[in-house]
């Protein structure tokens, strides 16, 4: 036991001030790192209806499939293998499993399997990985990191029959399963889709439109007191209090100014980075229009069970699990990136 | 190279802030045993407090948090605290057991350094 | 081998009328800097002080205790002592406040801080002498309580041996 009762897990911030104009700005290649996004929020100042095109755009975003109780041997199937796997694109992830206690299923568009395993499952399965990070010393999780494209890992290599021979004989793995495929979409994922039991679903949109909403200065804001506000605006919280008031001291940041509106536009479900990707370009374009509000910010919460957070990093989640990214885009091409994670994750890139 | 790229360049800047984050915020759902059972946003926060006076004393009661947000239908709140106040808070709502003598819990259902978190919970994600 | 480690808190009693000194015990400041602690830091702090906390030694003539608490949380511990404001024996209530002297990780360094302390205090007090002769009576007093050399080393091998021990 100890004593320390003000110490606290682990967490990382890293901001990036940068201007998309600047070639060498990595803004396209941390949004395509990011492979399983949950939520993305958009905070539209100064607008009280989403111009058409990012209207239409945000109903465009690719659906995905809910695969009930997928055997995930099914994932080495050499049909799917060929036509999702190995061109690349394809994003799939466990669903409704919990990363502190179940076993996770990641398939990432660079044709790598991870799998998060129980200490149990990882000596049934056979093959190998390295301990969890966050809690290597006691060795009770494994990660299985699995390149699908590599030479040894193509149906009939050695590799391949053992994972096989593993998944299929030995460690019954089942799980309810979310995939997607961009560009192909549904037609790349039939030889899975042909079996099972699934069901289609596109990603929800809502839209909330604010009044008389209280702003800091962004450009001067430090970024934690930021995203507190961009998470109250987010959470609906109330920031009309004073310091002295007994439930909540929750106030806008100084200096503030006030918004006559704003709207906030969300969507949830399994979100592709290339859709994302599109979105920035259409909010760029959104900002370039005059008389309109100086900045847009958009939010994208990754998925909190993911073995992975950005490109093949491991993710983990005991308390927070948080992963996610704050852009705020500006009038003059200029951004402000923020990239968050929890306790242990490896930094982001 | 033009001058214009070069002020571009000049621009960019990485930090990388550690631990830094000054609030923890925290997501409960209060169970009681008597689901007709009302309280109000006061009511809650004073009976946090007499949770955190029972176990840390006076110096405990004197804890600084927020109460941002309540849903009086589903008894469930978002809580601010300073992080260092943040293991003294967890472990005396752990340790609340009962409200006006009938048994209750305190479920933590979330626990993030960031309030923007705590809106994206991919745990809540709904497909049927 | 590794030793339990432990703080000691020389702590001086300080009461306004020096008489009612007499009257405490051990047993009777244990239980205040239990209630102290347990109001201040609540279940928490209560527990921790009921794991090695003890009152190691009390002068009752002096007013000296000294406090042993677990090394680890004997900040925590400490911060309760300021609030306390009498200490209650079987009959009376004694109104006092604990002035912490020193911080030891042995009784050993506690006792050498002690010795100079009084030492340092007697020189304070020497020159406010009336006259010559309450200054000899002073003089004689402390020359018959002082210890002869072979037992004063006997002691120091005695607070050695106290040291040592492993609890």
């Amino acid at each position: 036991m100890s004593a320390e009762l003000d110490r606290t897990p682990r967490n990382l911030l890293l901001c990036e001030q940068s201007s998309l104009l600047d070639e060498k700005n990595r803004l396209s290649a941390q949004v395509q790192q990011l492979h399983f996004s949950y939520k993305v929020s958009v905070l539209l100042p100064e607008c009280s209806s989403a111009p058409s095109h990012l209207d239409s755009l945000l109903s465009s975003f690719s659906s995905f499939y809910l695969i009930r109780n997928l055997p995930i041997y099914e994932l080495l199937d050499k049909d799917f293998l060929q036509k999702a796997v190995y061109p690349g694109g394809v994003y799939g992830l466990s669903y409704r499993t919990r990363i502190d206690e179940d076993n996770c299923v990641a398939l990432m568009p660079n044709g790598h399997l991870c799998l998060s395993l129980d200490k149990d499952s990882f000596e049934l399965l056979g093959f190998e990985g390295k301990p969890c990070r966050f809690n290597h010393r006691s060795r009770s999780r494994f990660v299985v990191s699995i390149d699908l494209t590599d030479s040894s890992m193509a149906p009939g290599g050695r590799g391949y029959l053992r994972l096989l021979a593993g998944l299929r004989s030995r460690l019954h793995l089942h799980t309810d399963f979310l995939l997607s495929h961009h560009p192909g979409g549904r037609a790349c994922l039939q030889p899975l889709l042909l079996r099972y039991d699934w069901s289609e679903h596109t990603p929800e949109v809502s839209r909330c439109h604010l009044t008389n909403l209280s702003c800091p200065v962004l450009q001067s804001c430090d970024p934690h007191s930021l995203l507190e506000w961009l998470g109250t605006v987010d959470a609906d919280v109330s920031r009309e209090n004073s310091s002295s008031s007994f439930l909540s001291s929750l106030v806008c940041p100084d200096p503030n100014t006030t918004l006559s509106s704003a709207l906030r536009v969300s969507v949830c479900g399994l979100l592709l980075p290339p859709d994302i990707h599109r979105l920035i370009q259409e909010l760029r374009h959104y900002l370039e229009r005059p008389l309109l509000g100086s900045w847009v910010s958009l939010t994208v919460h990754g998925f909190v069970d993911s073995p992975v957070s950005w490109g093949d990093s491991e993710h983990g989640v005991l308390r927070g699990g948080e992963n996610f990214y704050t852009l705020l885009m500006f009038h003059d091409h200029s951004y402000q990136l923020h990239l968050a994670t929890g306790a242990h994750d490896t930094c982001p890139p | 190279m033009k001058p214009v790229d070069k002020k571009e360049e000049s621009s960019y800047q990485r930090v990388v802030l550690k631990n830094a984050s000054p609030y923890h915020y925290l997501k409960v759902h209060l169970v009681l045993e008597n689901e007709t059972t009302r309280l109000s946003a006061v009511e809650l926060k004073q009976f946090i407090i007499t949770g955190l006076k029972n176990l840390h004393g006076e110096v405990g009661a004197a804890l600084n948090f927020d109460v941002l947000k309540y849903d009086d239908d589903t008894l469930t709140a978002l809580l601010r605290v300073y992080s260092k106040g943040l293991v003294k808070l967890w472990s005396s709502l752990t340790l609340l057991g009962s409200y006006q003598n009938q048994a209750c819990a305190f479920r933590v259902l979330q626990v993030s350094p960031f309030l923007l978190a705590l809106s994206g919970n991919s745990r809540e994600l709904q497909l049927d | 081998m590794v030793r339990v480690k432990s703080r000691y808190l020389l702590c001086e009693v300080n009461v306004s009328d020096k008489s009612q000194l007499l009257l405490l015990d051990d047993r009777a400041v244990a239980a205040t800097v239990r209630a102290a602690v347990a109001r201040t830091h609540g279940d928490y702090g209560a527990a921790l002080c009921s794991i090695r906390f003890s009152v190691k030694y009390l002068n009752a003539h002096t007013g000296i205790v000294l406090l042993r608490f677990p090394k680890r949380c004997y900040r925590l511990l400490w911060s309760a002592l300021p609030f306390i404001t009498s200490i209650e024996t079987r009959s009376h209530k004694i109104p006092c406040f604990l002035n912490c002297l020193h911080v030891g990780g042995t009784i050993r360094t506690c006792q050498k801080f002690l010795i100079k302390y009084n030492t340092q205090q007697l020189h304070r007090m020497l020159p406010k002498c009336k006259d010559e002769e309450e200054k000899q009576h002073i003089r004689k007093a402390i020359l018959n309580c002082s210890l002869a050399g072979e037992t004063k080393e006997a002691f120091e091998e005695e607070s050695e041996s106290e040291e040592d021990e492993v609890e």
